[in-house]
């Protein structure tokens, strides 16, 4: 049974869980941004330079005169320094391209494909509102056995079905996952007959009881489960249900199993 | 008092029934060509596609159509027993009926004694469940031209290796059914829904909620059923709540075919 509640919880944790890859984009993103421009700032000279007129006073030869007017000089410098660092900081941003570091690129192609993402298969086709609308003509192709070279692509796909028997137990539960799939009685018929042939009688009787109360019109699926009853030990059961679905479908075959049921032929 | 949404649940039903069959413009030209084939002298008609592609559909709604006109037989279920086989097509195509057993040789006897204006077709549903050995009479008594068989194949990627020779070297067609496309799943939702009268329903699936159940369903109409089933089970539900005011009515919103999705598990969350 639907639960609104507990639906729309595990939808809003589907929804982060979705958005967890652009988060991450987002933060190596800025984690590489920020590494870059540490990257850039450590080599940076102008300290060194600024440096330089201190030492030129400590060689010179008159220290006393010279001291004082350089001191405010070297601290102007490195204020001057500080201003520059936005600068520098705006120049890095928008040309990581051209200094060739590409780590950047892969990120943002991938972001420019989330924008444009189209279902491969249909780029061509139309999205008219109309119910007119122009569809690709059908594949068909024919196949013969004189012609060993095929014009149509097609023919790939073509080559490439096989039919595949179902003997084994394994194969059941193969047609079992697509009836749970599909629901055709066909699939829960077919799957009824061959327990019955492998001898798994409750197995045969199940599946031609799910069969039946899918579609009740099935003649074979009545046979199967009658003479499952049978094999079960439930003759009294087996002919209560063979005559009411004779009652009602007029079957000859059920007639006659029903005969032989009664006279023990069958058994 | 039965609400729109209710009803619109019900269109969905995954239900093989040709009064449902919905005209799509791809499937019509198929539909076409498949009934030009049958009056074609080709042997055999193949029909194939991965599962929920329309298959089964397709058969029942040939079947339905042609049965006025032309002899035509349909089983939905393999028939697995050789005899009872024989039998049921002797009964169906020939009206005669036999007690006890029929092998191949005795119904061929049948089969080339008689004379038709036009050859009796006969419809094979799920035709990988039948044996190797019933395949490859069924391949001779084609080769005789008195009937023609056209087969449904289901194909799965387990089963994409190199087909059985006899159906790569036969005088016979093939079609493929494929998923819709995005415009065409469009079109069979609305033309689904109309059919039911629900035509306010109908004008929900804009191109952008259709799109996202496109993405969702890849265009299978199985997927696509079983989505659409559970997501007017929601709007039911919220309808029941009344807390319909909370989501859009106009268009259905990606938050709730999402939640169908996940609920189907179509999406894994
Ligand atoms: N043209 C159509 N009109 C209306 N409904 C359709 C159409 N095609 C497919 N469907 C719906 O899609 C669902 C799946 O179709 P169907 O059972 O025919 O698939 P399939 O190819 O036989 O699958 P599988 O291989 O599992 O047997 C059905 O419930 C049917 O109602
Ligand atoms: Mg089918």
């Amino acid at each position: 049974m639907l639960n609104l509640h507990e639906l729309e919880q595990r939808w809003l944790r589907y929804k982060i869980k979705s958005y967890l890859p652009y988060l991450a984009i987002v933060l190596s993103v800025s984690v590489i941004f920020l590494s870059l421009f540490v990257f850039l700032r450590e080599p940076s000279t102008p300290i060194t330079k600024n440096i330089t007129p201190i030492k030129a006073p400590v060689i010179s030869p008159k220290p006393q005169v010279i001291l004082k007017p350089k001191q405010p000089q070297v601290e102007k410098k490195v204020l001057t320094q500080k201003k520059e660092l936005p600068q520098v900081q705006k120049e890095i941003i928008p040309s990581p391209r051209s200094t060739n570091k590409v780590i950047l690129s892969p990120s943002l192609g991938f972001m420019k494909k989330m924008q444009t993402d189209q279902q491969p298969y249909y780029k061509n086709e139309h999205t008219n509102e109309n119910n007119d609308v122009q569809i690709k003509a059908p594949t068909v192709t024919v196949v013969r056995d004189d012609i060993q070279h095929v014009e149509h692509p097609k023919i790939e796909t073509v080559k490439k079905i096989s039919i595949t028997h179902k003997n084994t137990h394994n194969d059941i539960a193969e047609i079992i996952s697509r009836f749970k799939k599909n629901n055709n009685p066909a699939l829960s018929l077919f799957v009824a007959k061959k327990y019955y042939e492998l001898g798994d009688y409750r197995q045969a009787y199940n599946y031609a009881l799910i069969t039946n109360q899918i579609n009740q019109d099935i003649e074979v699926s009545w046979i199967i489960f009658t003479k499952s009853l049978v094999k079960l030990g439930e003759k009294k059961k087996a002919i209560k249900t063979l005559k009411q679905y004779i009652h009602q479908s007029h079957s000859n075959s059920a007639q006659i199993l029903l005969d032989e049921i009664i006279s023990g032929k069958f058994k | 008092m039965s609400s729109i949404f209710v009803n619109s649940k019900d269109v969905f039903l995954d239900i093989v029934n040709a009064k449902d069959y919905v005209q799509l413009d791809r499937v019509s030209s198929i539909y076409q060509s498949l009934k030009d084939s049958i009056k074609k002298p080709l042997k055999m008609i193949l029909l194939y596609g991965k599962p929920g592609t329309g298959k089964s559909m397709f058969l029942n709604k040939l079947h339905t159509d042609l049965s006025s006109t032309q002899s035509i037989f349909l089983y939905k279920t393999p028939i697995l027993d050789e005899s009872e086989f024989y039998k049921t097509l002797a009964q169906d195509i020939f009206g005669t009926r036999y007690s006890g057993e029929l092998n191949f040789t005795q119904f061929m006897k049948i089969v080339e004694k008689k004379e038709f204006q036009e050859t009796p077709v006969v419809l094979l549903d799920e035709a990988q469940l039948y044996s190797d050995v019933l395949m490859e009479k069924i391949r001779l008594l084609s080769d005789t031209r008195t009937v023609k068989f056209v087969i449904t194949l289901h194909k799965t990627e387990k089963e994409d290796i190199i087909a059985k020779e006899h159906f790569q070297t036969r005088i016979w067609e093939t079609i493929e059914l494929e998923n819709a496309s995005s415009s065409e799943l469009k079109i069979y939702i609305q033309k689904k829904l109309m059919k039911a009268n629900c035509f306010d329903s109908a004008n929900m699936f804009t191109n952008k909620s259709v799109n996202r159940i496109h993405k969702i369903t890849n265009g299978n109409y199985r997927d696509t059923n079983k989505l659409l089933y559970t997501l007017f089970d929601l709007y039911s539900l919220y309808e029941k709540s009344s807390r319909l005011s909370n989501i859009r009515t106009d268009q259905v919103p990606n938050k709730l075919i999402e939640m169908s999705a996940i609920h189907t598990g179509l999406i894994d969350a």
